[in-house]
């Protein structure tokens, strides 16, 4: 059984059809070819597969495909414009916060739904937002020097 | 795998009722969808996610309706759930991680069954109530009877779960939930205890005193003889060690990979003790004697 979904990737329209049983980071990766939301863990621990699904952080490799239907999602392609970088990303750069760079995409899809709904993030903001985000570098304080970063510039 | 979408109760009670046990519901789908992966495919899906009118959380009385599509972050952000039930804001509060939070449902959490169920020791505490809707009308059960054992509830395959009743507890009573676990946040309770007290009105006795314990049973359960024990008498030193230690006897945990069975008699003992004390505090303003 195959299934259409309409959904709004990174602002833009689009049409694809799914088996139902697909998750929603599957449906990114493999059918659309968003690469850049990352398979880890696969079961909802570790956080790298982070996309903002109608404004909140979420799970996508524990969301089925077919929630896509109707909502908006924003993946870790949709922030930088052209070549300028979202300044999320930036403060990861300026601050060093990246070690092997694979929970990267989904840390920085958590700090901007963080930002998004908090300009001015405590410590224990800062600390909730990622604790659904695992780094095995354990770069975790040059993680929040990147996060503070981010809340200042934006 | 078949699928489908039902748009109101009754279309889903159909599809319940001609697909049975082959069905699966699916809402948030953060634990369903890890079955999926790894263990078995469905023989289909039922995805209640668009079912109008569930999701909300309303005032009726001194009671909150709660609908089985609320997520965990609903409850941890509404201010209702903070000021009338704080034990289940500070199980909410501690589910998982956000992005876990933003997707689990309480209905979810409820129908998975799992001893461990971080919602599920509060909502025993607190004597809610489950709706449950069949094909042939809905049925109210206690949680103190819901739960048969793990995966296993008064919902069975044919039913659905559509409210939780919570009612407020008693003025002037307090509570605490408490999870040992390794890590603070993405970890399955070791153990997880509810406690919610009552005292009379001079404050010097508990009139009522309610004991839910967590992942040291088959089921979430009430450590009611503890309860017993401890009703209409003042919290003393030689009481609560008793206490403490009757919650453990009650419990009947096993050894898995998260910790043995006798760490977790342990763990309810000192989890009871604590939770009897700081209630026990937050309510007479004093240590125990």
């Amino acid at each position: 059984m195959s299934i259409t979904i309409n959904t709004t990737i990174n602002g833009n329209a689009v049409t694809a059809s799914t088996e139902p049983s697909m998750s929603l980071l599957e449906f990114l990766r493999d059918t659309l070819e968003y690469k850049g939301t990352k398979l880890c863990c696969n079961t909802g621990e570790c956080g790298a597969c982070t996309v903002i699904y109608n404004g909140k952080p979420i799970n996508s490799c524990v969301t089925l495909a077919a929630d896509a239907n109707g909502a908006e999602i924003t993946t870790i392609e949709g922030l930088a414009e052209g070549d300028k970088l979202h300044p999320v990303q930036q403060a990861f750069i300026d601050t060093g916060a990246v070690q092997c760079g694979y929970c990267t995409p989904g840390y920085i899809m958590s700090v901007k739904a963080l930002l998004d709904r908090t300009k001015k993030p405590t410590q224990t903001d800062i600390e909730e937002a990622v604790s659904g985000n695992i780094c095995r570098c354990t770069g975790y304080a040059k993680i929040v020097d990147a996060i503070q970063l981010a809340a200042q510039k934006l | 795998m078949d699928y489908f979408e039902p748009k109101t109760v009754s279309e889903a009670l159909l599809l319940l009722a001609k697909h049975g046990a082959e069905a699966k519901v699916i809402a948030g789908g953060t634990d369903v969808m890890v079955d999926i992966k790894y263990k078995e495919e469905p023989g289909c899906l039922i995805n209640i996610k668009k079912i109008p009118g569930l999701g909300a959380i309303r005032e009726n009385g001194s009671c909150l309706r709660i609908g089985a599509l609320t997520t965990i972050r609903d409850l941890e952000t509404s201010g209702l759930v903070r000021d009338k039930l704080p034990v289940l804001w500070e199980a909410s509060h501690q589910f998982a991680s956000l992005q876990i939070r933003n997707t689990a449902t309480i209905g979810g959490n409820i129908c998975r069954a799992s001893p461990s169920g971080e919602t599920l020791t509060p909502l025993l505490v607190l004597d809610a109530k489950a709706k449950i809707a069949f094909s042939d009308g809905e049925k109210t059960e206690p949680f103190a009877s819901f739960f048969q054992g793990p995966g296993k509830s008064s919902v069975g395959s044919k039913g659905l779960l559509t409210e939780i009743d919570v009612p407020y507890p008693a003025a002037g009573s307090k509570s605490v939930y408490l999870k040992h676990a390794v890590r603070g946040a993405m970890d399955i309770a070791m153990v997880g205890v509810a406690v919610l007290i009552t005292p009379d009105a001079a404050k010097t006795s508990l009139q009522d005193v309610r004991i839910g314990l967590g992942a040291v049973a088959p089921t979430p359960l009430r450590a009611t003889k503890t309860e017993a024990l401890l009703r209409g008498k003042p919290l003393t030193a030689a009481l609560l060690k008793e206490a403490a230690a009757m919650a453990a006897s009650e419990s009947s945990p096993i050894s898995d990979q998260r910790s043995s069975a006798e760490y977790r008699r342990w763990i309810v003992e000192a989890l009871t003790r604590r939770g009897l004390v700081q209630t026990w505090k937050a309510v007479t303003g004093k240590e125990i004697a």
